[in-house]
């Protein structure tokens, strides 16, 4: 099966395991490659967080579609339904807070504003400063860390072959056909999939079509086992601040923060100056943190282009290569856009539209 | 005649004061760690460990292990780091953290 | 809060004194940074302030010589200090450290000598994680500061010199031990003796332990390991079988009744603050440990940052004290200052090392040693995950430490990961027939110990929030 795969797949995050998935039931034989340890990129390392409060308001379908397999996985994700609220805490927070949910609503997120008071209720230990808040009872989280265990185990049962510690260096274009030169030897292949998240850069650089790929490097802190002190997964009107408390009592605390480096220099470096910002946020926003301790910092990189719209679709020019990556809000939507990179592959009418890598990017 | 010989009747100590643990009172010289007054005391379990770990307490004895974690002001601190003196309140984690 | 320095030395331990001593002396601008109350690292921890008068031992003399002379040199000194994070700047190094008042401060240093020493490493075994359990070193670090016994009936367990000290010194405090259990032979420590034979004094030293605890009548059980440690609530008794020369228990069970049991299976480098400076530990295949590296001269592959002492790799105290030394003029003398580390210093550090080398051997873990880990032993002590689920995981296809971590938070605990990391890795390579070299231990990071969200925050004001582009509707 190794030897004659119909397609390969590089990249063994969300993106990359779920199109294999669906390439699979269609009936083709891909063959997946990952350059570490399957899902340990950004879908492994990200907040988990699963809000429709923060999604683009165009993608509000897939991240829907996205979130319903979110919640079909399951236990398996650690997959939780809370509820969650963004918060404002002044009126230009508040004014932007109301114009962007709203038309979220609008786009098919249920949506709604809640009083201070009426938040009060429902999460008493938030800070007292709140001025404007939104509530969307679909928002949760998943585990983030049990993404590479849930694939792994996915692409067994499928009986899709893998090579996790397999590192691509060079893809030769045959025409037709490719030949990549990997960590673990040489494959032959008709089709690829570059699913490749932040290391998507220089692939499309070696088959001549490059992609304007830039990784931003978010940042995520877990504190101790904390008393219960939250409920629900906490926003920002800023994107400064996501924390959500798992079960078993650790804070997760994102907002972006940025730490520094790139993707192939290996993992990204923690900032100290970014963590410090970072918590203190998350402690004026829920002051009983203050008695808390961080235990471990860590970065993940985040792939964008300029208009922050996915890439999805074929690769311009070139017979056989796809590219599928890029989406922000990529953790949500991952799932389901995976399985539209497969029907679109197989040669089926995906059923949201895709979107072309060829596309001139307009800056956003 | 022992070739190692007991030299504790040798060694001075502030006097022992009080603090309050867990509700309960213990005797600790000032300036001493307080994992080594409670060790003394016999109170060894510290604390219970998260999952069905059971009874915890002082391990590394040096600040690493965190096993031996005790609250101080809503905080929890390594008790092997603080010091034993006059009017400290400890009180234990909850169970399992 | 920022202080500035040339040299920053991160440990005050008899390596990290010793490197700000001869840097100081060298005419640099130093800031000896340590997160204990005083200079003196392990070996020579100082008494805690509770100690009025005490009869002293040479460690005491050592570390009281040390600390008068750190505190006649008006070097710039914190001490109760926590480095949480070291980073690169445009010129050296920032530290991110925890000070004992609890306020946020940082350190900007030209170059940055680390001096991290060392930890216990514990085989996990039945047990171990009861109240009445601790590590030798820990049982150590108690006794040297508050000069407190672990008890009447102390099993003593493990391996090398340290499970003579602690037996002895827990009689010198007037404690009691009930036997003394090495899987060490007196055949293993025979090899020993030539490098024992060049420290005449550590080496009279120790056979008066010996001899004192075969006249009182101490049993010393030699080739044999605890197996099980047992109580309700607190250590009450052990199991002790003897040990085949792999290590590997073959002996019918013994029952010790205890009060409390040290034990540890030699030392370990703390890597951590190498690992988040970017040195990357290399597997020292001689020690059984993973290592960052460092030249005699206490250079590494990194320019303006220096490693010294046990960090580096075990070689006990005095060979410590010269690589500190070495380490400090040779950082001093490239920023300029002092004519840098001489030949013959560099002689003595390497005929020192022979002797912590040999001692080491003594703990090199034996095939046998992991056995001791049952499946149902919490390997993980922070969040209790036993041998079988970490190998459950294992066989469902983790194949990284940092694989397993992120399917059943093995590491993911408070102690992050410094008491299972090693214990997890040799499970994974024996797993899937690795050698350990090549399962190298999960990338460190910050922070280096847990920091309080109060202290991270300080004086934070809504309004200092950086204004952030919106993200695309």
């Amino acid at each position: 099966m190794t030897s004659n795969p119909d397609i390969i797949v590089i990249g063994g995050g969300i993106m990359g395991a779920s199109t294999a998935l669906r390439l699979a039931e269609g009936g083709m034989h891909p063959l997946l490659l990952e350059r570490g340890d399957i899902g340990q990129g950004a879908s492994g390392v990200n907040a988990g967080t699963l809000s429709l409060q923060i999604k683009r308001v165009a993608l509000m379908d897939y991240a829907l579609r996205g979130y319903d397999l979110w919640r079909s996985m399951g236990a398996a994700v650690g997959f939780h339904c809370t509820g969650g609220y963004t918060l404002a805490f002044t009126p230009d927070e508040a004014e932007m807070l109301e114009t962007r949910q709203r038309l979220k609503r609008e786009a098919g997120a249920p949506i709604r504003f809640v009083t201070p008071a009426e938040l009060r209720i429902a999460e008493p230990l938030l800070s007292d400063k709140v001025v404007a808040a939104s509530h969307c009872p679909l928002d949760g989280y998943a585990n983030s860390s049990l993404t590479g265990q849930y694939f792994r185990t996915r692409l067994k049962q499928a009986a899709i072959p893998y090579r996790e510690a397999c590192a691509v260096e060079i893809i030769h274009r045959d025409d037709p056909g490719f030949t990549l030169q990997t960590t673990q030897g040489r494959f032959q292949t008709p089709r690829i999939l570059l699913a490749a998240g932040g290391w998507l850069a220089p692939m499309t650089d070696m088959l001549g079509t490059p992609l304007p790929v830039h990784a931003r490097i978010n940042t995520v802190t877990v504190t101790e086992r904390l008393p219960r002190l939250t409920t629900t997964v906490i926003g920002h009107a800023t994107g400064l601040l996501t924390m959500k408390q798992k079960p078993n009592g650790t804070m997760l605390i994102g907002g972006g923060w940025q730490g520094q480096g790139t993707p192939w220099e290996g993992r990204g470096r923690v900032s100290a100056e970014s963590v410090i910002g970072n918590l203190a946020l998350a402690r004026f926003v829920l002051p009983a943190l203050g008695t808390a301790r961080a235990l471990r910092s860590w970065t993940g990189f985040e792939a964008h282009v300029p208009d922050f719209y996915p890439l999805a679709g074929a690769l311009p020019s070139i017979e056989g290569a796809f590219v599928l990556g890029c989406v922000r809000g990529g953790y949500t939507i991952g799932p389901y856009i995976g399985r539209l990179m497969g029907d679109f592959i197989l040669g089926r009418e995906p059923e949201l539209p895709l979107f072309d890598p060829g596309r001139r990017f307009e800056e956003n | 005649m022992r070739l190692v010989r007991d030299q504790s009747h040798l060694i001075r100590r502030r006097p022992a004061i009080r603090f309050t643990f867990d509700g309960g009172m213990v005797e600790g010289h000032e300036g001493e760690s307080v994992a080594a007054a409670l060790w003394r005391a016999g109170l060894l379990g510290l604390r219970q460990a998260p999952d069905r770990g059971g009874p915890r307490g002082l391990f590394c004895c040096m600040g690493l292990c965190q096993e031996c974690v005790v609250r101080l002001d809503g905080h929890l601190v390594e008790s092997c780091r603080l010091t034993v003196s006059e009017g400290l309140i400890l009180s234990r984690t909850e169970q399992g953290l | 809060m920022s202080t500035e320095a040339d040299i920053a030395i991160l440990g005050a331990g008899p390596a990290g004194a010793n490197a700000a001593l001869a840097a100081d002396q060298a005419g640099a601008r130093v800031l000896l940074v340590d997160d204990q109350p005083g200079p003196g690292g392990q070996v020579w921890r100082g008494k805690s302030a509770a100690i009025l008068e005490a009869p002293p031992t040479p460690e005491s003399r050592s570390g009281d010589a040390l600390r008068r002379a750190i505190a006649a040199s008006g070097m710039g000194h914190l001490s109760d200090s926590r480095v949480w994070t070291i980073e690169r700047g445009d010129a050296g190094w920032h530290l991110h450290l925890a000070d004992g008042a609890g306020q946020r401060r940082r350190i900007n240093t030209r170059s940055l000598i680390l001096a991290p020493g060392a930890r216990e490493y514990v085989q996990p075994l039945p047990g171990w994680t009861l109240p009445g359990c601790i590590g030798l070193a820990g049982a150590t670090a108690m006794m040297k500061r508050d000069l407190l016994p672990a008890g009447k009936r102390v099993v003593v367990c493990g391996t090398g010199p340290l499970v003579f000290f602690v037996a002895s010194e827990i009689r010198r405090l007037g404690g009691g031990v009930a036997a003394i259990i090495t899987a060490n032979s007196r055949s293993d420590w025979l090899r020993t003796l030539p490098a024992l034979a060049s420290r005449p004094g550590l080496a009279a030293r120790g056979a008066l332990w010996i001899a004192d605890l075969i006249t009182a009548g101490v049993p010393i059980l030699w080739r044999h390991t605890v197996t099980r440690i047992a109580g309700s609530e607190r250590v009450q008794s052990v199991e002790v079988r003897r040990v085949d020369a792999d290590w590997t228990p073959v002996g019918a069970p013994l029952f010790i009744e205890a009060d409390a049991c040290c034990i540890g299976h030699g030392l370990v480098p703390n890597s951590e603050p190498a690992s988040l400076a970017g040195l990357k530990p290399r597997f020292d295949r001689k020690a059984g440990y993973w290592a960052p590296q460092a030249k005699p001269d206490g250079t590494t592959a990194i320019p303006s940052l220096f490693l010294c002492g046990d960090g580096a790799g075990i070689r006990g105290a005095a060979a410590a004290e010269i690589h500190g030394r070495l380490a400090g003029l040779s950082a001093a003398h490239s920023l300029g200052f002092g004519p840098g580390p001489d030949n013959a210093l560099h002689l003595r550090y390497l005929k020192a090392t022979r002797f912590g080398a040999a001692m080491e051997t003594l703990s090199h873990p034996r095939p046998g040693l992991a056995a001791l880990t049952t499946p149902e032993t919490p390997v993980c002590r922070c969040e209790n995950i036993s041998r079988l689920a970490l190998e459950t995981e294992i066989a469902s296809g983790a194949a990284s430490v940092m694989a397993v971590k992120s399917g059943i938070r093995a590491g993911m605990g408070a102690c992050g990961g410094r008491f299972c990391g090693t214990a997890v890795a040799r499970i994974l390579a024996a797993a899937n027939g690795r050698s350990e070299s090549e399962v190298p231990p999960a990338t460190a990071r910050p922070p280096l110990c847990p920091v309080s969200i109060a202290t991270l925050a300080g004086d934070f004001r809504y309004e200092d929030l950086p204004i952030r582009k919106p993200a695309p509707l």
